[in-house]
């Protein structure tokens, strides 16, 4: 690694609201090896991050770079070869409660109305559904949803049904959002308002967000730190620190700091190539 | 705080009002060739194209079939021949879901059982008539185990391939909000299923009225399987017509109601192919 990246690397984050906060996510040695047919494929070698409260930390990488892998080892949804993950201190051995996931795509069931699809984990874990409808319908107007609680997922646009995604998640308080491309499939439009809309509502309750893209400005504009990850096997490659100030604003791409830190981040993708 | 941004909340507004276009009259093009056809029938034996022996013309059909529903003996045959599809039909759409839900759920059991499924799928059913008749006897008993055995198989291959096409996203979600495997079957898997299962059911449902006829025909005393036979080899094909008419419109009405149940029950459904 140059020395470039090096004096970045786990340097105090500067303007990070998580500075000085405890761990929240504690990944070492993690290594992922699928076993297709007739070979190995190595999706993850040798990982390790830390991730603090509060933080908004995103892994950028090209495709088949494992971090979506890493993402699901991170939730639990899969397990690791070697290595562990700790969340609270606690080694991660299934999807957590105090966990929320969000896929690229909305993953609604169609036959359930815009509420019931957020009531649904509330059904799932058993939990007191008249008590969670008050709190579902709040978050669903916090995302702007309030008018459309019986709709059904069809007749809402990508991105509406994206928001009802994010409303099932955040009506759980979870402490820690692991989101895996969650704005991948909307239009540049979109995607920017629900970027803004996501910085605000995580901060505002205080969640840990890991946060999975390819977009390298996508990544710069919402995060704390950028885990930068190489492809065959993956693994990281740098991490960045954006020391941008918060709360961040669509003006801030345009400073010459954010240009610099994108590319220190493509420098690092280019290099391992 | 709401950023619901006016871009994507437009597009849920959906035009309902959108000019029509002027459609085509779809259904008096159906009802002409209709027509064309009753008159091709009442013409072609009255003009000596067709013997009337044969092919007798539509309006004796209509006399015969009226004749025929009239009949004080009738409603036994049309009530047995009813009796042996709904039965069969019901049986054999509960042997279906359920073994299907059974194979797809326990993938040894598909494993293991796969080739006997394929092996018996393989078999013309109607060669078991015969034999459900020398097993089980003249009486219904024998065309309502020829109904399911031909019926159940639709919903059983329908109900394994819907459950085993629910979205790997969809079950991820599940398991990220700690779902038991059962709550996934019911919550997601179940429904997600339903539209595929409907269309094997609507197979089902005209394979049994085929199921309860070959009977029928195997061997029976009762019913419009063996009326249908006895008009034909007493040469009274305007009856044997009549009874054709009687079996469309039970194999119809069914449809209808299967297609009704299907619209209401899978209301989400975005394909318009049924």
């Amino acid at each position: 690694m140059s020395s470039a990246v090096l004096s970045k690397v786990d340097a105090p984050a500067g303007a990070s609201r998580s500075e000085g906060a405890a761990a929240i996510v504690q990944v070492r040695g993690l290594s992922k090896i699928f076993h297709l047919d007739e070979r190995d494929v190595v999706a993850l070698e040798g990982v390790d991050v830390t991730i603090r409260e509060r933080e908004f930390v995103s892994f950028v990488g090209r495709s088949g770079c494992g971090k979506s892998t890493l993402l699901n080892i991170i939730a639990g949804l899969l397990d690791a070869s070697t290595g562990t993950v700790e969340i609270a201190g606690q080694p991660v051995i299934e999807p957590s409660k105090h966990v929320g996931f969000m896929f690229q795509a909305p993953v609604l069931l169609p036959w359930r109305t815009v509420e019931s699809n957020v009531l649904l984990p509330a059904e799932v874990m058993g939990l007191d559904v008249a008590a969670v409808r008050e709190k579902a319908r709040s978050v669903l107007a916090t995302v702007g949803l309030g008018d459309f609680l019986t709709a059904y997922p069809k007749q809402l646009s990508g991105g509406m049904q994206q928001r009802v995604a994010l409303a099932r998640v955040l009506t759980y308080e979870p402490k820690l959002l692991l989101m895996d491309e969650p704005f991948g499939a909307l239009d540049e439009f979109t995607r920017e308002a629900m970027n803004l809309e996501l910085l605000r509502l995580a901060e505002t309750a205080g969640i840990t967000v890991i946060f999975v893209t390819h977009n390298i400005s996508e990544a710069v504009f919402m995060s704390d730190r950028v885990v930068v990850m190489t492809p065959r096997p993956g693994k990281v490659a740098g991490i960045v620190d954006i020391p941008l100030p918060r709360p961040r604003e669509i003006a801030v791409m345009q400073q010459p700091a954010f240009t610099g830190l994108s590319f220190d981040i493509r420098n690092i993708l280019g290099r391992e190539q | 705080m709401s950023v619901a941004s006016s871009a994507d909340t437009a597009a849920a507004v959906r035009p309902a009002a959108r000019v029509k276009k002027a459609e085509p009259p779809y259904r008096l093009y159906t009802l002409l060739i209709f027509a064309l056809v009753i008159g091709v029938w009442e013409l072609a034996p009255r003009l000596g194209l067709v013997n009337e022996i044969i092919v007798p013309r539509f309006s004796k059909v209509a006399v015969a079939f009226y004749g025929l529903v009239t009949q004080p003996f009738f409603p036994v045959h049309l009530f047995t021949t009813l009796g042996e599809i709904v039965a069969g039909f019901a049986i054999g759409v509960t042997i279906g879901l359920t073994l299907g839900i059974l194979l797809a759920v326990f993938p040894v059991a598909k494993r293991v059982t796969y080739p006997f499924v394929v092996g018996f799928q393989a078999t013309p059913k109607v060669v078991f008539a015969p034999l459900f008749v020398a097993w089980l006897g003249f009486g219904m008993s024998s065309k309502v185990v020829m109904a399911v055995v031909i019926s159940f198989f639709p919903v059983l291959i329908n109900t394994l391939v819907g459950l085993e096409s629910v979205p790997e996203n969809a079950k991820m979600l599940m398991r990220s909000i700690r779902a038991t495997r059962f709550q996934t079957f019911i919550k997601v898997s179940l429904p997600h299923a339903l539209p595929i299962i409907f269309a094997g059911i609507k197979a089902a449902l005209t394979f049994s009225v085929i199921g309860a006829i070959v009977g029928e025909f195997v061997g029976a005393s009762k019913g419009l399987g063996y009326l249908l036979d006895l008009y034909n080899y007493q040469l009274r094909i305007d009856r044997v017509f009549a009874v054709i008419v009687v079996l469309a419109s039970i194999g119809a009405g069914g449809y209808f109601l299967v297609e009704y149940l299907d619209r209401k029950l899978i209301f989400w459904r975005e394909d318009q192919a049924r």
